[in-house]
């Protein structure tokens, strides 16, 4: 690890304050993304402002048809909440499944989003149900937010505070688990919202989280396991690693849908 | 008796209660720190090292370069098991190079080192060194090692060849073959592992400016070979004048037993610099630099009659040996591996061709099983696809192949004895735990319901104990096969013993003096147990080869011996009565037929008095003894595992759902510690088996994808299936406890008995071999081939 200077600001404008200055500053939210890359020397921020002392960046908070989740949730939070838990159950076992309990008690919704690695769990919920992340000056869709490996829509220093999840008619989210990180090889998240819309988001297969508009379509017209018996996604950009083939994947990708389909019935 | 009672491990306190006490916890004042600049490239030449940057950092001690170190006329690391051509030409020997002049030859070679006032400074001095490296291919897939258009590692040898033999008979095999009913051929690759012990390696080396001593805490499981290989191999420092010290060490499995690379120069930079330096890897590092292991590409053939006996077997195997030639790296597809490859078998014909060779890789060397997984992978897959194809049930062909109990002493077509056993009397232990006939029977109703389950075994042999040296020798080690122990009685009577052998998870301190109490008539808590430190302990062979027990435990037992015969010299001068009047129970002489008693604490105490010993001057003061012990041969444990899995077809996920074990190590101890090496064991077999794989691009970039614990899979509990054990008792003959090794099987067995359940689950559809590991990948990889 290179040095750096730590701060721990107490409110949102003082912490945007340091990210606004010189060097390299990066906000610190759990640490599970950040510190490894720092200590193994890959990233050298100049200055880590730790969001953990900031007041209201944490909780889950319940609206009719929406359910709020503050950036700075631990994983473990957000598996336990009872709110979550019967509103949108497929997102409580997706935070259950993160990782591991180190890892779940640490991280944040906020950190992996504005890290959006491409094997990570929670942009395909972001993407499938339609959520919208809230920042301290604006609300992004999530089909505009996750925009390539490691990239998002944020602004250098714009922190994401919320994320309004819109409460689905059914939801499931399947996971394959890399053996080793237990992040996802591929992750499918199929979400039917209440206005009857499908959306599939598939996480882990390529370079960003992307939704399966030809899986959607079929699952519109017939929201069963066997309406995607005929489909298939290509193989072609889909990611090739040491844990699987990029056919492997394409194939993963129709098998995990059509489970997270059947688990919605 | 303590011999064969399950005690709990004495020394598991202090490690559960985190007083354990490891290389890294301990920092003299005034230590330095080291960190390594390491190769990015597998293949490349190195056209300049600058390190006047790293130099004028804040805090860098030093940079050393392997300028330096041929500068200061310094030796190489070593290998101490080289393995010649069948015809008797010696191996084409590169060996490792503490520092990497000219090119680099793997990813993580050591280029410099940095030497630091903490840590930080010397990474930072670390980064700061500028290498101009030129790219050159490179060659990481084993299987195109020896291709005419493979890139060449080392020129001088023309080719990547390390060495090439063959075993067996060629020609008569081949007949055999031509004529046989069934021939089952199959290309068996055993991939690459590594170790990952949960404690990475760690050297700490101190100058004393004013005796000129040197002091090595390391983390070995072989401190005298350590010392050795320093003193006479590589910096030609007088042996008396270093002291190794292996303190507590968090698991070896072979790879804490070779001369690494970093431990040199950790120990010369301290003389250089007059004051402690410490190294500590990374686990990035370990993964890079620790020597790895398997890495088999092999094409192979079984030959059977009708009745599915084995007639025949023939291999080809091309050994990676990886970049340079570590410690025992060519005695194990040399030696370990031809030895074993027809395992419990009658097979009567054997022709077998093993070249290894260089790639731009971590050097191979030994780790759990070292040779024998690979083998047993061969051997059982085919029997096992020759029996589906013939027909046969494979329990039923296995009691057809067995070796009878009777046929024991049993020599193979290698010309290697195996001591003694009853390998189908352990089979039926097996088949009765597990209930195979049930098994199947559920194997049928859960296919019905679309279930795939598969039944998996596998029968084999270990190989442990190493000894003699004379026999080491004559395989081409460069390094003995006995073991050392002292007994040292003290004046109270409580004892200390000290043995040349090194327990890193293994329960020394609870076996050894399980055997030294029972030896002793005293109770263990009065006996303490000393390893790991060569300023205190005769030379000794170190823990390797599941040798401790066997050799070590017999060298304890005999200096033990030798204490109570001493001691009842002097009982029965002190009592004034014949040796042969003595009863020896408890603790306490008493002469036969009187009540007349001594306390062995008595008798110690005069023995360190000395006043009252025979006036003639016929016994020395002290009561300790030494023992050099020397084993007159190897053991040889047999065991057999039979796994359960369910594999899902549509993702290709396997899971081990249940695991049977069935071993033969011999007289047990302690069944505790066994039962607690098999399942250990067992997790490493299992995770080679579902998941563990260093991977490298396998391109001309040879760059390596497994460089942290994100990307290599080990095994966790979760994966783990339930385990049932069961054990038989043959005592083996070569050694006066009759114990064996045991703690192998699990690493040795696990890949073929998880691989044969796997292709029982899928032969309807049509999978007749699934590569190692036997990932989700592989698995529907496999079903896609077999699909058409
Ligand atoms: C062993 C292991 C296993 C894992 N397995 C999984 C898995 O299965 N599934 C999965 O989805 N993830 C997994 N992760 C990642 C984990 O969920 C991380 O917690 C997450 O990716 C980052 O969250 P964090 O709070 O730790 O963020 P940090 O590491 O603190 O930060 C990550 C990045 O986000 C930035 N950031 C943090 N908070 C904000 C904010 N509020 N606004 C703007 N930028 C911010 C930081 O500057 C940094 O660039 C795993 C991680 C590990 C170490």
């Amino acid at each position: 690890m290179h040095p750096y200077r730590y701060h721990r600001p107490g409110s949102l404008a003082e912490a945007e304050e340091v990210l606004a200055g010189d060097g390299d500053p990066r906000p610190l939210a759990g640490g599970m993304s950040l510190i490894p890359v720092m200590k193994h020397r890959l990233a050298a921020p100049s200055d880590l402002v730790d969001l953990a002392a900031i007041g209201g960046l944490t909780g889950i908070t319940v609206e009719p048809a929406t359910l709020g989740i503050r950036a700075m949730t631990r994983h473990a939070a957000v598996a336990a909440s009872p709110s979550v838990r019967e509103r949108i159950p497929a997102l409580a076992a997706l935070a259950g499944g993160i990782g591991d309990p180190l890892v779940r008690n640490r991280g944040t919704i906020g950190g992996s989003l504005a890290n959006n690695d491409p094997a990570a769990c929670y942009p395909s919920a972001v993407l499938a149900l339609d959520a919208e992340i809230v920042t301290a000056g604006r609300r992004i869709p999530a089909d505009n937010f996750f925009l390539g490996l490691f990239e998002t829509a944020l602004e250098p220093g714009e922190l994401i505070v919320e994320v309004r999840f819109p409460v689905p008619a059914a939801a499931s989210y399947r996971k394959f688990p890399n053996p080793a990180s237990r992040f996802s090889v591929v992750g499918v998240f199929v979400a039917r919202l209440a206005d009857g819309a499908v959306r599939v988001a598939v996480t882990g297969a390529g370079p960003c989280v992307f939704r399966v508009k030809a899986f959607e379509r079929a699952l519109a017209a017939s929201f069963a396991p066997g309406a995607l018996a005929d489909l298939s996604v290509a193989a072609d950009g889909l990611t090739s690693d040491i844990h699987g083939s990029a056919a492997y994947r394409a194939h993963l990708i129709g098998v995990l849908a059509e489970d997270a389909v059947a688990d919605c019935a | 008796m303590y011999f064969g009672q399950r005690l709990t491990r004495r020394e598991d306190d202090k490690f559960l209660k985190g007083r354990g006490r490891f290389v890294d916890d301990i920092e003299p004042a005034g230590t330095a720190h080291i960190a390594f600049v390491r190769s990015p490239h597998a293949h490349a030449r190195i056209r300049g090292i600058d390190a006047a940057p790293a130099r004028a950092l804040p805090g860098v001690l030093r940079v050393l370069t392997a300028a330096d170190w041929q500068a200061a006329g310094l030796g190489a690391l070593t290998c101490v098991h080289p393995m010649p051509f069948s015809d008797g030409r010696p191996m084409n020997e590169e060996l490792r190079p503490a520092l990497a002049s000219g090119k680099v030859h793997h990813v993580g070679d050591v280029v410099a080192a940095v030497v630091a006032e903490d840590r930080y400074a010397a990474l930072d001095g670390a980064d700061a060194v500028a290498v101009d490296y030129e790219a050159l291919p490179a060659v990481t897939d084993i299987a195109r090692s020896l291709d005419e258009d493979a890139p060449v590692l080392h020129q001088r040898f023309g080719s990547n060849l390390v060495f090439e033999i063959e075993r067996g008979d060629r020609a008569a095999t081949a007949a055999v073959f031509d004529a046989a009913h069934h021939v089952v051929a199959l290309t068996l690759d055993t991939h690459r592992v590594a170790g990952c012990p949960l404690e990475p390696r760690a050297y700490l080396s101190r100058f004393d400016e004013a005796t000129e001593d040197i002091t090595l805490w390391a983390t070995s499981q072989t401190p005298h070979y350590l010392r050795r290989w320093l003193a006479k191999y590589a910096l030609g420092v007088p042996e008396h004048k270093l002291r190794v010290i292996s303190p507590d060490v968090g698991g070896g499995f072979g790879l804490k037993t070779h001369f690494a690379v970093e431990v040199s120069t950790v120990v010369w930079a301290s003389i250089l610099l007059g004051r402690p330096v410490k190294w500590t890897s990374t686990r990035a590092e370990a993964l890079m630099s620790d020597a790895q292991a398997r890495d088999h590409h092999t094409r192979a053939r079984m030959a059977f009659d009708r009745d599915g006996r084995i007639l025949a077997l023939e291999v080809d195997t091309i050994a990676a040996l990886g970049a340079y030639l570590s410690n025992f790296a060519p005695s194990i597809p040399g030696n370990s591996y031809p030895q074993t490859v027809t395992g419990l078998y009658t097979t009567p014909n054997l022709h077998l061709r093993v070249r290894g060779a260089y790639t731009n890789t971590v050097p191979i060397d030994a780790y759990r099983g070292s040779g024998r997984p690979e083998a047993t992978f061969v051997n059982e897959r085919l029997l096992e696809n020759g029996a589906r194809e013939l027909g046969i049930d494979v329990a039923e062909i296995r009691r057809r192949n067995l070796i009878p109990a009777e046929a024991f002493p049993y020599t193979t077509p290698v010309g290697r004895a195996y001591d003694c056993g009853d390998p189908p009397a352990l089979f039926d232990k097996l088949l009765e735990i597990a209930g195979y006939e049930g098994l199947r029977a559920e194997q049928r109703r859960l296919g019905d319901r679309g279930v795939r389950m598969g039944i998996g075994i596998a029968c084999f042999l270990d190989k442990s104990g190493t000894g003699s040296s004379r026999n080491l020798a004559s395989r081409g080690g460069l390094h003995g096969g006995y073991e050392s122990a002292i007994v040292r009685i003290h004046s109270d009577g409580r004892a200390t013993v000290f043995v040349g052998s090194h327990s890193h998870g293994q329960g020394h301190d609870t076996t050894f003096c399980q055997i030294a109490a029972d030896r002793l008539g005293l109770p263990i808590e009065d006996i303490a147990l000393v390893e790991g430190d060569t300023g205190s302990i005769p030379f000794g062979n170190g823990t390797w080869g599941s040798r401790s027990l066997s050799v070590g435990g017999v060298a304890i037992m005999q200096a033990a011996d030798r204490v109570i015969d001493k001691a009842r010299r002097l009982a029965a001068h002190m009592l004034e009565c014949a040796e042969e009047d003595l009863l020896y129970e408890n603790a306490v002489f008493s002469v036969r037929g009187t009540d007349r008693l001594l306390g062995f604490a008595d008798v110690a105490d005069a023995a360190y008095h000395g006043a009252v010993l025979p006036a003639d001057g016929s016994m020395e003061p002290g009561l300790e003894e030494t023992v050099f012990y020397e084993p007159p041969d190897t053991n040889d444990p047999q065991a057999m595992h039979l796994a359960v899995v369910l594999v899902e077809p549509r993702s290709g996920k396997v899971t081990v759902r249940d695991y049977f074990t069935a071993d033969d190590c011999g007289n047990i101890v302690n069944p505790l510690i066994v039962e607690g090496q098999v399942v250990g064991g067992l997790a490493q077999g299992l995770g080679q088996a579902l998941m563990e794989r260093v991977v490298y691009d396998g391109g001309a970039a040879g760059q390596l994808f497994s460089g942290t614990l994100m990307d290599y899979a080990l095994p966790r509990a979760s994966d783990m299936p339930g385990v049932r054990m069961t054990f038989q008792e043959t005592p083996a003959p070569s050694n006066p406890l009759g114990v064996k090794g045991g703690s192998e099987t699990g690493t040795i067995g696990a890949p073929a008995a998880i691989g044969n359940a796997v292709v029982d689950a899928l032969w309807d559809l049509g999978v007749r071999h699934v590569r190692q590991p036997f990932t989700p990948d592989a698995v529907w990889h496999s079903l896609e081939d077999a699909a058409g």
